[in-house]
């Protein structure tokens, strides 16, 4: 059995653990094993400390990998920051030799040698490619009656332009497997743009990146979208914390529930919201597990009858 | 890896672009390049914080006519300006809370009682749960100066 190191970042740990659980459930029905990786740090976040110091940045996301090359296959995402960072150094290293050999003397400090022996993936990506959209489609129990708001999130797409898999032209890949589940991906303005957290921004100037955000969830609630469908921690952290926030200062009044893609899949394969922490967000989800729960008893109903 | 901006012709199609030009006006990646280009970035302190606004969407990259990769192009500028003691004082923090704990952002109490809730180990299975990992850490940022970086300024 193919076994991917879970690498979890800091927001999801940390904040929203009901992507961590529920990453593990949906591989574990896909038959996909996910080790946890012991020990593993900060990816470091791609934008704020690549630009406070590169090789800082690069030495402890090596670090990282060499964590998994010691036990894995390959190592696995569920944020689209530790995604591009991870990826990013993985990459740089195997066609550096110098730099690679610059970052293991650092690394030999601690016992530890990068070699260049794995990929990084990430959870939304691995499913679409390595698993097939119709596998997952098969794994979907209680299908889902929900209009969806898809965020890609920049550095999920970025990442995947200098790969040769045509997944980052005019990527349908997160729909797809979106609309697996039942669902229906809507349409929105702006549906590529950014959720206004990364870089450092978040921190550095709250009230612009709430703005940022801000145009989204006003296109998003146009659509007529149930909730909003993320594939990274932190932009699930920006629209949820942000929401509030948003609402407060800026007088507005959305509801839009956030979830991680792992977490809706997880519902559409029997989990229960609870097991997922689909309520352990800032934005009330009562009315939204409400549904999602009456709808799925309809729809066994259905297939009883 | 040398971010090419010699490549930049100065269009603004970037600027065009940018969502966070859109909402702050000082914030201007045309602008910043141009600067680059020229070797006036320690001349122009006026341009810190705004350097750090960037989200890192890759918008203007995207939109570039002159294919310049605009945020290595960037990050280059910020840690210039970081080498040169211009830190935001939100990015030290981070910085130190990565020292401290090896996560930029580490547990809190409602994250550990969330954790519980659904059956996970109240500590997450990451650097939070091994001093040994932790000191491992420590090590390479220390052998990379990142203690000085992000270290409080001398009053
Ligand atoms: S779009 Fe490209 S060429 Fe035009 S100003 Fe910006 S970086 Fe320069
Ligand atoms: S990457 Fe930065 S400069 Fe470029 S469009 Fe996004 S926020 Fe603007």
């Amino acid at each position: 059995m193919t076994e991917l190191s879970l690498f979890l970042g800091c927001v999801a740990p940390n904040r929203y653990p009901g992507i961590e659980v529920a990453a593990k459930k949906v591989f574990s029905t896909l038959g996909v094993g996910l080790a946890d990786l012991d020990g593993a740090s900060c990816c470091p976040a791609p934008g704020v400390f690549r630009s406070l110091d590169k090789l800082t940045w690069l030495t402890l996301a090596s670090r990282n990998i060499t964590l998994s090359e010691k036990k894995s296959d390959d190592i696995l995402t569920i944020c689209n920051g530790c995604f591009s960072t991870l990826k990013d150094a993985n990459d740089m290293l195997k066609e550096d030799p110098a730099l690679k050999k610059d970052v293991n003397s650092k690394l030999a400090e601690i016992g530890h040698e990068f070699r260049g022996t794995q990929d990084v993936r990430h959870v939304v990506e691995y499913l679409y490619q390595e698993i097939g959209v119709d596998k997952v489609r098969e794994a979907v129990t209680k299908p889902l009656n929900l209009r969806v708001a898809v965020h890609y999130g920049c550095h999920l797409i970025h990442p995947l332009k200098d790969s040769k898999l045509g997944l980052a032209g005019k990527p349908t890949f997160f729909d797809e497997l979106v609309e697996a589940t039942g669902a229906i991906s809507v349409d929105y303005e702006d549906k590529m743009s950014c959720c206004g957290a990364g870089g450092g921004a978040r921190t550095a100037i709250l009230d612009a990146t709430l703005k940022i955000a801000n145009k989204k969830l006003e296109h998003m609630t146009e659509a007529g979208a149930d909730c909003i469908v993320d594939a990274c921690p932190f932009c699930h952290l920006q629209f949820d914390v942000g929401q509030a926030e948003i609402n407060h200062k800026f007088a507005k009044n959305y509801n839009l529930p956030v979830l991680h893609y792992t977490q809706l899949l997880g519902l559409a394969m029997g989990f229960s919201p609870e097991e997922l922490g689909i309520a352990m967000n800032i934005v009330d989800t009562s009315r939204f597990i409400e549904k999602v729960k009456m709808d799925t008893s309809e729809n066994e109903v259905c297939t009883i009858v | 890896m040398s971010s090419n901006i010699e490549r930049c012709y100065q269009c603004g199609q970037c600027t065009a672009a940018c969502p966070m030009a859109e909402q702050e006006q000082a914030y201007k990646i045309r602008r910043f390049l141009q600067m680059e280009k020229l070797g006036l970035k320690s001349e122009e302190p006026m341009d810190i914080p705004f350097i750090f606004y960037c989200t890192t969407c890759y918008k203007c990259q995207d939109n570039c006519p002159q294919g310049v990769k605009i945020v290595d192009g960037l990050l280059s500028i910020r840690e210039a300006a970081v080498r040169d003691g211009n830190i935001l004082p939100a990015h030290r923090k981070i910085g130190q809370m990565l020292m401290d704990s090896g996560h930029a952002v580490p547990g809190n109490e409602e994250g550990k009682k969330r954790r519980l809730q659904l059956g996970l180990n109240e500590i997450p299975p990451t650097v939070a749960s091994s001093e040994k990992q932790l000191n491992d850490i420590k090590i390479l940022l220390n052998l990379s100066g990142f203690d000085q970086i992000v270290a409080e300024e001398k009053a």
